[in-house]
């Protein structure tokens, strides 16, 4: 505390709780890496206008929360602090929310285990492009590059041959490549070139692109990284969270 | 050219300077060229004449949330410019007059810590990082996208594209940020006519590779290791230079550290070189073992030939968080010397002439240290210039500390993963404040410092006029004698200044363009140390300054 006082004229404090629950948020809470100035979101979630009541803000900023990154203020700060950090949080429910931020879907669907395998496999960031993710969306997760599923295949012998009629050979600057293409708008095109993951959205002149129907491109040929058991995985996921 | 450089550097008794650093009518590089000196060869404005700069456009991009911390290039008399949200706009260089601009669509609920720091322009296209972690290349002529890679799926990293992509020959070398976050850092370099994907390269090592012994379990996968500003290159070694972020979780090494190997949490806070074409590493210098102050070495990397100990050699001289200079030997990674930037360093007692880190302050669990410098570090992003004809490197240092205390989390990938917490500390012995100063790249000897009451967190610039641009919170944009510090220019631009000076010309006449506008969770964070900071100006404005017509 005596340092912060170097910082802070000591009578500002003593006078006026209200100042000194900012000055504890802002120096213990608004580092921009947890919360933001203000209740709003840093590398923690946003605190204005969350509707918490008392006894959860007062909970929470004593004991933590086991197992995030909310630490337990209790044995750090002195019971004045607390008080005042705590009715400042308070305060803030009253504060018109700052934008959203783009976060990951909250929480994790409660599905069943294989299925919640099935998830993580679908985005596991180890395998780097080779992942489905690369160019599906499914429950929310991943690059929606290809339309949403409709249906999910039987099994994975199905999954291995789904046909891909849609996606055409394009030639372009010299170069051909298998390309999905998007609806063009006016002169211009837009296609997803396929050659390798990820997909590359690319804008063309109409005049400087020819498409041909057919493809050497396989949707098997992206499924390298999977083992079969972890494929029937990722469809156990799929019917778990697929709306046909 | 270089020759007579060369006999005017011996005679000033400074070094030999073989290699050419310096822009010159344009701004062609994030770091001005590939050696990141930011440092142009124009002298039409100098000492004899700065006090005479005056405004000559201005130009307001709209998109103020945030601030503006690019920076600007310039190619042919058009300058490139991106803002917070990935928009990007081509300018008259003379007059201002926009030419063509890009909105890039941001994700719908987009909101938190977005920024952006700047673009490549090359190969006839415009490539700009995105909030949500794409890659994206623009028509240069036009502004019309041509075409966009997705990175990664940023809901899921947490992560996204800050910093700006360096050009190396026929590819963009990108990187990302997110390393407080459960993550695992890389660079990805796309091919610039296609977008394709044509290597990437993880920070951190996976199972089976060198290096991955260094961690405990699978502490790998979300081990943070960012790569969220921008490398530098050296054409005569193929090399590609990069800094990389802290360790995560920040505070916490416990579930991390496996005391195993070379090094300790590899290639985290550390500097890697890559082969260009290929991306494999060259080899690395881990600046900060086993990190747990976050202390982020993603900063620039300096590359100047300069002798040592009699015997010329090609450097890198890099600056991390923990507030010291690195100098190393760019062809091997060989450590050479550091030296402190910060006045306030207790969190070693020192660095041996081998490079090892004596006397480790540690942030300790249920109990706070202070540890200075503290996780803004000794120096932010904003970068150090370089000028051989001093032989200088200006460099903005901070004075700020820390109370830290570490705490055992567990990972949510995407998520948080500080591992502790932490807050804005003044030194023991008085306020936080920071200071410009000029030091011999190599030596660290420091030939004058100018302090500062708040933060210096913009960029600087060294001109040929012997001069150092930069500003401040408060709006003031300023020159300085480059080789006295002595303030010879001002002018309040209304903006805090956290971007980034370049100088450019265009039909001879030499123009100074800078970035205004206070913003992001770090600059509005400083109300914690000065209340007062809440006055400091927010903005989007780029100014540019030159010499009345008549003054040249």
């Amino acid at each position: 505390m005596k340092l912060a006082l170097l910082l802070i004229p000591a009578c500002a404090l003593a006078q006026n709780p209200q100042a000194r629950g900012v000055e504890v948020f802002n120096r213990s809470c608004a580092t921009g890496y947890c919360h933001g100035v203000k209740g709003t979101p840093g590398g923690a979630p946003r605190l204005a206008a969350r509707g918490f009541d008392d006894a959860y803000i007062s909970q929470t900023v004593r004991m933590g929360i086991p197992g995030t990154g909310m630490p337990a203020f209790a044995t750090t700060l002195d019971r004045a602090d607390l008080l005042a950090v705590i009715a400042y949080v308070d305060g803030l429910n009253g504060v018109t929310p700052p934008p959203n931020p783009f976060a990951m879907r909250a929480e994790m669907r409660k599905l069943p285990p294989e299925a919640q395998r099935g998830r993580e496999l679908f985005a596991d960031q180890v395998r780097g492009f080779a992942r489905c993710s690369t160019c599906h969306q499914a429950d929310g997760i991943g690059i929606p590059v290809a339309l949403p599923f409709s249906s999910v295949p039987e099994n994975v012998a199905a999954l291995r041959a789904v046909a891909t009629p849609q996606i055409e050979t394009a030639t372009a600057e010299g170069d051909s490549f298998p390309a999905l293409v998007l609806n063009g708008s006016g002169a211009q095109i837009k296609l997803y070139d396929l050659t390798s993951p990820p997909p590359v959205l690319r804008t063309f002149s109409k005049s400087a692109v020819t498409l041909a129907q057919g493809s050497e491109w396989r949707h098997e040929g992206m499924l390298a990284s999977y083992k079969d058991d972890e494929l029937e995985s990722i469809l156990a996921f799929l019917r778990a969270v697929v709306k046909p | 050219m270089k020759r007579s450089t060369v006999l005017l550097a011996l005679a000033a008794g400074v070094a030999v300077y073989a290699q050419d650093g310096a822009t010159h009518a344009d701004w062609p590089y994030y770091g001005g060229t590939h050696f990141a000196w930011r440092y142009s060869a124009l002298d039409q404005i100098n000492t004899s004449n700065v006090k005479k700069l005056a405004p000559a456009w201005a130009f307001q991009t709209g998109d103020y949330e945030g601030g503006l911390q690019s920076t600007p290039i310039v190619i042919g008399g058009v300058l490139y410019l991106s803002t917070t949200h990935s928009q990007v706009f081509a300018l008259d260089a003379a007059s201002g007059k926009l030419l063509w601009q890009y909105k890039y669509p941001m994700p719908r609920g987009a909101g938190g810590n977005i920024q952006n720091r700047g673009l490549a322009v090359g190969a006839g296209k415009v490539f700009v990082g995105t909030y949500d972690d794409y890659v994206v290349a623009i028509d240069q002529k036009t502004g019309v996208e041509s075409w966009k890679t997705a990175m990664s799926d940023a809901r899921q990293c947490g992560c996204s594209i800050t910093g700006a992509p360096l050009l190396v020959k026929d590819k963009v070398i990108v990187g990302v940020a997110g390393g407080d976050g459960a993550f695992r850092g890389y660079l990805t370099a796309l091919d610039v006519k296609t977008g394709r994907v044509a290597w990437r390269f993880y920070t951190i090592p996976a199972p089976g590779e060198k290096g991955n012994e260094t961690w405990k379990g699978d502490s790998w996968k979300y081990g943070g290791g960012a790569t969220w500003m921008t490398g530098s290159f050296d054409p005569e070694l193929n090399l590609v230079y990069w800094g990389t972020g802290n360790a995560a979780s920040d505070l916490y090494a416990g579930d991390r550290f496996s005391g195993e190997g070379d090094g300790a949490n590899l290639y985290t806070s550390s500097v890697v070189a890559l082969d260009a074409d290929s991306g494999k590493l060259k080899w690395y210098y881990q600046e900060i073992p086993k990190d747990v102050w976050d202390y982020d070495s993603a900063y620039e990397c300096v590359l100047i030939d300069r002798e040592v100990r009699g015997r010329m050699r090609k450097l890198l001289v890099h600056i991390n968080k923990s507030g010291y200079a690195f100098v190393l030997d760019r062809t091997n990674g060989q450590f050479i010397g550091a030296y402190p930037i910060v006045d306030y360093h207790n969190w070693t007692t020192g660095i041996t002439e081998d490079g090892k880190i004596l006397g480790r302050l540690e942030p300790v669990e249920n109990k706070t240290t202070l540890v200075c410098p503290g996780p803004d570090g000794g120096k932010s992003w904003n970068q150090v210039a370089y000028s051989p004809r001093t032989g200088f490197m200006y460099t903005p240092s901070l004075e700020i500390c820390s109370d830290s205390m570490a705490r055992e989390q567990q990972p949510v990938e995407g998520r948080g993963f500080i591992g502790g917490t932490w807050s804005h500390r003044a030194p023991a012995d008085g306020p936080a404040y920071s200071h410009l100063d000029a030091y011999d790249a190599v030596s660290g000897k420091r030939a004058w410092s100018v302090r500062y009451k708040y933060v210096l967190l913009a960029s600087i610039l060294a001109t040929a006029g012997d001069l150092v641009f930069t500003g401040d919170p408060e709006g003031n944009f300023f020159a300085l004698d480059a080789r006295t510090g002595t303030r010879l220019w001002s002018f309040q631009t209304g903006g805090g200044n956290r971007g980034s000076a370049v100088a450019y010309s265009v039909n001879g006449r030499e123009y100074i363009a800078t970035p205004t506008g206070w913003g992001s969770i770090a600059g509005r964070a400083m109300v914690s140390i000065w209340p007062e900071a809440e006055m400091f100006r927010p903005g989007s404005t780029l100014m540019v300054f030159a010499l009345p017509e008549s003054g040249q």
